[in-house]
């Protein structure tokens, strides 16, 4: 005779159905209908991801054959001993090495900045947040090409506004070093606005009750944003820090449009470079060498930053 | 039996009928379509002034132009060459990519026996300058023929020698003189105490076509890109004099002239800023005759050969030619297109409508569409005539492109002081020996 109990655990023990599959069946069957769901995207990612890369690779150890444009016999390191042999690919890292240095902490450091400044409730900001996002949307050629004109030391009106204050005149685009600022100024103009966007939203996120015990602890201003807001918009910053620097390490469209690389190899940038040996040399083995290195560069730099970042969060 | 053979014969050819007629030069019905790839500076003025003219002649050829930048024109035309069935039947090349092109078998060779049974028999070969036809030409083999002829010219404002108190530059002009007038061609016309009118502006910006201007200097000067063997030849006194030479240029150019290229000396040209420019001959139309683009007139504005070197005066070739890919169906119908516009009629069509420069002698030598068309096509002739005595054009190799970007960043390196002439010409020859090799 059942107990109670036994009813219950009775109840609650699977009902043996003879037709059911197999356990390891069901795994199968049901691992099938997962991958089918993921089959699509994975092989959309490999069609549009891996392949691409891989190809680059392939070429990068081939020797490109232009009349089929493909990779014709496998040559081993070549390429690569031939980039690193050649002076203008360390040339134009070391070009890279010094826009990014510039660009990214003032982009960064301006973003937050002005994030701060207009983060108090005032009428028309929407407005502002709204022509904030204008350069980021103009065509980075367009951009260069803009800015050209305004920096052009015969025509440009930047020239005559510093002339106004006594400043000048300044061959923008004649001088290694002006040149290079020119580059950094109009990457600054078109990227700033994207940190700050970023940095609003990060600001509206923010505890309130922190600040206001800040306030009624006396804080100034100061040490609220230094005290109170920089520590807790660190996670923030180095995910932006991040995110720009990985599109920063691509730009090269701006220095094509404003100054070519020059004068002489001032603002020749890495992918520039790579641009050029393969579009314009045709050397595409050369340059899916150079492509595969700077990739494996970018790929280390950022993990650097990402654990850097991880431990300023842990930090603070 | 012999009325159904013939009546089987028949039905056997009938879808061979419409293949047949898309060989051949189209019927109203079935137009037959030639495409072409172009550079997008020209090929819609093309499409708009040009093929209405052909198409009074060859109703069912429909010719449509694609046109892509510049910058991306090559490597597009190859892979589409290199592909089973390219899209394009005509491919129109800048002057260095005809051996490129020749190599990986993409172009028909245009004196080859399939063309030459469809081209009409007073099509005169001979008529063509030798300098101009030669960019069509790779080891002996014609694949390409001129159908927008260019030469770097110097273009000189009369107006600013006069008020300068110079007489006009004449083609015997050595480079000697030429600084010699630069210094007096500096000026400060408004009394502020800075200049605002200077001597040159040409290309001096980090880009393939700035070696152009130091090459023309060289070659005026007796020197060459390369040797009879294939070797750099550039990397001496010469080569390092001429490019000196190029940079001097800068000491009497407008402020910020070291990022100048193409489109920033015309515009200082057009501006009246500058007194001489160094440029292609074919913007002399947008420059001195067309008010919407130019300050200047066709009065003020003199064209000629650049300076003269120790040897002879300078130019440099650059020609937009035009060849049939060589897996075309569409052979009959690519051919009557090119045939026409490079003809004797063709041409001057071309000349009158599109203001493309000629390279026909009788169109040079005769009465040309537009009166200011006589001073240019005469600097145009003795242009032509200069290039083919000094071999002024660029290398000739299917590695040329990247010889001329490897020109490109030494010469932008000894221009902006990076390096010294002799330092940047001996790099450029070790790396383009490479690149030859």
């Amino acid at each position: 005779m059942m107990t109670e109990t036994d009813k219950t655990a009775a109840r609650r023990a699977p009902v043996k159905n003879p037709k059911r599959p197999a356990p390891r069946r069901g795994r199968t069957t049901d691992l099938m209908v997962r991958w089918s769901f993921m089959f699509p995207a994975v092989l959309l990612l490999v069609t549009l991801l891996a392949y691409p890369i891989f190809y680059t690779i392939d070429i990068s150890f081939s020797r490109f054959d232009i009349a089929t444009f493909g990779a014709a016999e496998f040559v081993g390191w070549d390429n690569y001993r031939e980039v690193i042999g050649d002076y203008r690919f360390w040339e134009s890292l070391k070009v890279t090495m010094i826009y990014l240095a510039f660009a990214l902490p003032l982009q960064v450091v301006l973003g937050f900045g002005i994030a701060y400044l207009i983060n108090v409730e005032w009428a028309g900001r929407g407005v502002i947040r709204a022509l904030f996002i204008i350069p980021m949307v103009v065509a980075p050629v367009v951009a260069g090409g803009m800015w050209r004109m305004i920096l052009d030391p015969l025509w440009g009106i930047m020239n005559y506004w510093l002339g106004l204050i006594g400043v000048g005149p300044m061959d923008w685009f004649g001088d290694p070093g002006l040149a290079m600022a020119s580059i950094i100024i109009i990457d600054t103009w078109r990227w700033t606005p994207f940190i700050v966007l970023i940095a609003t939203a990060a600001l509206l996120a923010l505890p309130k009750d922190v600040f206001e015990a800040a306030r009624i602890d006396g804080a100034n201003w100061w040490s609220t944003l230094w005290s109170v807001a920089v520590p807790l918009l660190v996670p923030v910053i180095a995910a932006t820090f991040v995110i720009r620097w990985l599109g920063a390490v691509k730009m090269f469209d701006i220095v094509l449009a404003a100054t070519y690389g020059g004068p002489g190899k001032a603002t020749n940038v890495i992918n520039l470079f790579i641009y050029e040996e393969a579009f314009r040399s045709l050397r595409f083995a050369e340059s899916a060498a150079m492509a595969v290195i700077v990739l494996v560069l970018t790929m280390v730099l950022t993990g650097l930053f990402l654990r850097a970042s991880r431990k300023l969060e842990e930090l603070f | 039996m012999l009325a159904g053979m013939a009546g089987s014969l028949v039905l056997a050819a009938m879808p061979l009928a419409p293949a047949l007629a898309q060989e051949g030069l189209g019927t109203a019905e079935e137009p037959v379509e030639v495409r072409i790839i172009a550079n997008e500076a020209f090929a819609n003025s093309w499409q708009t002034l040009l093929v209405p003219e052909f198409n009074k002649k060859f109703p069912n050829v429909k010719v449509t132009f694609d046109g892509v930048p510049y910058t991306e024109l090559l490597a597009k035309m190859m892979l589409d060459a290199t592909s089973p069935q390219p899209e394009y039947d005509i491919l129109l090349v800048d002057d260095p990519w005809v051996p490129q092109l020749a190599e990986i078998g993409a172009l028909a060779d245009l004196k080859g026996e399939k063309v030459a049974a469809l081209t009409d028999s007073d099509y005169d070969w001979d008529d063509f300058n030798a300098a101009p036809l030669a960019a069509g030409d790779w080891k002996g083999t014609q694949y390409a023929v001129p159908v927008r002829s260019n030469v770097l010219l110097r273009f000189y404002n009369r107006s600013l020698y006069k008020a300068a108190g110079l007489p006009e530059p004449t083609p015997e002009q050595t480079w000697g003189e030429f600084f010699a007038d630069a210094e007096k061609l500096v000026r400060d016309t408004n009394g502020d105490g800075k200049a605002d009118v200077w001597a040159v502006d040409t290309y001096f910006v980090r880009e393939p076509l700035t070696p152009t201007i130091w090459q023309s200097i060289l070659n005026a000067n007796g020197g060459s890109l390369l040797d009879g063997s294939g070797a750099p030849a550039f990397a001496n006194e010469i080569g390092a004099k001429s490019l000196e030479t190029h940079k001097r240029l800068l000491d009497y150019a407008p402020p910020g002239a070291l990022g100048h290229g193409f489109s920033d000396s015309l515009q200082a040209f057009r501006q009246g800023l500058v007194a001489n420019l160094f440029n292609w001959g074919s913007v002399y139309k947008s420059t001195a005759v067309d008010p919407k683009s130019t300050t200047l007139t066709v009065d003020e504005v003199g064209i000629q050969v650049l300076p003269v070197g120790d040897a002879h005066a300078g130019t440099h070739r650059g020609i937009w030619i035009a060849g049939i890919s060589s897996k075309t169906e569409k052979l009959e119908a690519s051919w009557a297109f090119l045939q026409w516009l490079t003809s004797k009629q063709g041409e001057s069509v071309n000349a009158s409508l599109a203001g493309s420069f000629p390279a026909r002698k009788s169109t040079l030598t005769g009465t040309p569409a537009e009166p200011w068309l006589g001073p240019v096509y005469q600097a145009l002739q003795h242009a032509y005539e200069t290039a083919a005595s000094g071999e002024m054009w660029r290398i000739r190799s299917p590695k040329s492109d990247a010889a001329q970007q490897v020109l490109a960043d030494e010469i932008a390196r000894g221009l902006a002081g990076q390096a010294t002439a002799e330092e940047a010409l001996a790099t450029a020859a070790e790396k383009i020996a490479k690149v030859l090799d």
